[in-house]
């Protein structure tokens, strides 16, 4: 019985299909975006996902999120189904999605209070928060104040403040500069390694994805479907070596390399982007 | 220009105004007409009147309870029209020609219809009021909440916020206020228009009855004392409008 709790994925993805209307009319052409996706993602496993644009990541990450639903097919977190968004799924967004008019403080507050946390308790866990993304000489600052790596570390820090064991991050280094970039990365391997999160991270960035991840999901497009899952076999912690010098990562990264730039070149030959 | 400080541009503003008072006490003396020009002396001594009489603290509050009612109904019926505007063409494209036009017509046109309609009383005096500043509302209502924020209403939704009255005012109001705010300010000053309108042309009442009735009296120095406070409350109102919009803005 213990062994079958600790075998249940923390999510599981039974026959997602999502289909989209190209407009608004009522007999308007529909695209297949999504076609059978069966995935698990096991508790505190790092899962990258990658893949040409217009493979349905962007998609599949709102569908596991809750934020849109699929046509067919179900999404299973802790082995039930889920059809609403839940306070043990949170997201960190590409663009941030910081509200502007609120403080870091009141932003990183903002899910507690839905959750009807008491002020005070509220309070504590988004200094404690803040603190850990080394802000806190910002707490009242909005976030038109902030650079993109500051907005995005109050954006990690609000996704770690709900208390989440699953983060869903849709690209979330993809608007912050090369430099910034690397320590958010080193950032995110440190908490990954404290506290065992479940992480599925949407990533343009060959690097990326084999740097942060256990396991990469390489999709390919029209319509979207796993392409294959690379186990990633570098030692942790990462952030004490540099991985990029690593064996493994070479290989790894080659492979991800020759497999994408085959589906960018068909693509291109088949004339559309 | 260099950019001044606070104090002084209070300074200037002290100064102009003792500039043009000075001229005006000159003026008057010269021309000695009490009729055509009080000097600043006379109106000052009729403006203590008023206020000693309590004439004009009675004028005042029945005029600021007008106001506030008139824009209060503003408000939600420009609310619910705009939010409507804003999120449906079909309502876009049948009321917006009824607003243009409602926004191009002055207010003063519209009284005979309303005192036929509505009478004279404390209704049509606020249908007036109304009519003057409902649209500057509804149109910033229809243009703050057309530019969906979408990625906001998604971190919201993703946190736990349901149902789309709940997004409404959460995110999209919110994220409109800075906008529905200047729309605010706009109509705050229709309405001091509209209100003394509504005081002069309907049955008198209020500073807008004041003004006519010592206006019919020819007693010009009382007239002067009546208008600086609506010049006064209007300004008032819509400087306090703007300090909210500086407190909500966020950039």
């Amino acid at each position: 019985m213990k062994d079958a709790m600790l075998d249940t994925p923390a999510i599981e993805l039974r026959g997602i299909r999502k289909t989209f209307k190209l407009s608004e009319e009522r007999n308007a052409k529909t695209v297949l975006a999504l076609d059978g996706i069966d995935l698990s993602f096991r508790k505190g496993e790092f899962t990258t996902i990658i893949g040409p644009s217009g493979c349905g990541k962007t998609t599949l990450l709102r569908i596991i999120a809750s934020l849109e639903t699929a046509d067919e097919g179900d999404v299973l977190v802790d082995g039930d189904i889920v059809t609403e968004p839940g306070i043990r799924r949170a997201m960190v967004f590409q663009n941030f999605g910081l509200f502007p008019w609120k403080t870091v403080i009141d932003n990183v507050m903002f899910p507690l209070k839905l959750r009807n946390f008491p002020e005070e308790e509220a309070r504590s866990k988004a200094i404690k928060q803040i603190k850990q993304v080394g802000l806190e000489k910002f707490s009242d600052a909005h976030p038109h104040q902030l650079s993109g790596g500051m907005q995005q570390r109050v954006g990690l820090a609000r996704a770690l403040a709900t208390g989440a064991d699953i983060l869903l991050m849709d690209e979330p280094f993809g608007a912050i500069d090369a430099q910034t970039r690397e320590l958010m990365q080193e950032e995110m391997m440190r908490i990954c390694e404290e506290e065992k999160k479940t992480v599925i991270f949407i990533t343009h960035d060959l690097d990326e994805a084999v740097m942060l991840a256990d396991r990469v999901l390489l999709m390919s497009r029209g319509p979207g479907k796993v392409r294959e899952l690379i186990d990633v076999d570098l030692p942790r912690p990462r952030f004490e070596y540099d991985v990029r010098a690593h064996k493994a990562f070479a290989e790894v990264r080659g492979h991800l390399w020759h497999e994408l730039r085959n589906d960018l070149i068909e693509q291109s030959a088949e004339g559309k982007s | 220009m260099k950019t001044r400080s606070n104090r002084e541009i209070r300074r200037d503003q002290i100064v102009g105004v003792l500039i043009f008072l000075t001229i005006w006490e000159i003026t008057a003396r010269f021309l000695d007409n009490k009729l055509v020009l009080p000097s600043v002396s006379q109106i000052m001594a009729a403006f203590w009147d008023l206020l000693i009489s309590g004439e004009l603290i009675l004028a005042l509050s029945e005029s600021i309870w007008l106001l506030v009612v008139g824009l209060f109904i503003s408000t939600v019926i420009g609310f619910i029209l705009g939010a409507l505007v804003a999120r449906s063409r079909t309502a876009y494209w049948m009321l917006n020609p009824y607003f243009s036009a409602l926004f191009a017509t002055p207010t003063i046109a519209l009284v005979p219809l309303v005192l036929v309609w509505f009478g004279f009383g404390f209704p049509g005096r606020v249908i007036v009021v109304v009519l003057a500043a409902v649209v500057p509302i509804m149109f910033s209502v229809a243009s703050g909440l057309r530019d969906d924020p979408k990625d906001l209403v998604d971190v919201a939704r993703s946190f736990g916020v349901k149902g789309e009255l709940a997004l409404l005012f959460r995110v999209r109001v919110r994220a409109a206020l800075p906008v529905l705010l200047a729309g605010l300010r706009l109509a705050a000053g229709r309405g001091v228009v509209g209100m003394a309108v509504a005081e002069t042309y309907l049955r008198l009442g209020g500073i807008g009855g004041l003004i006519k009735s010592y206006g019919s009296l020819f007693q010009t120095d009382y007239v002067f004392a009546s208008i600086l406070p609506l010049s006064l409350l209007g300004i008032t109102i819509v400087s306090l409008i703007g300090r909210l919009e500086r407190r909500f803005h966020w950039s």
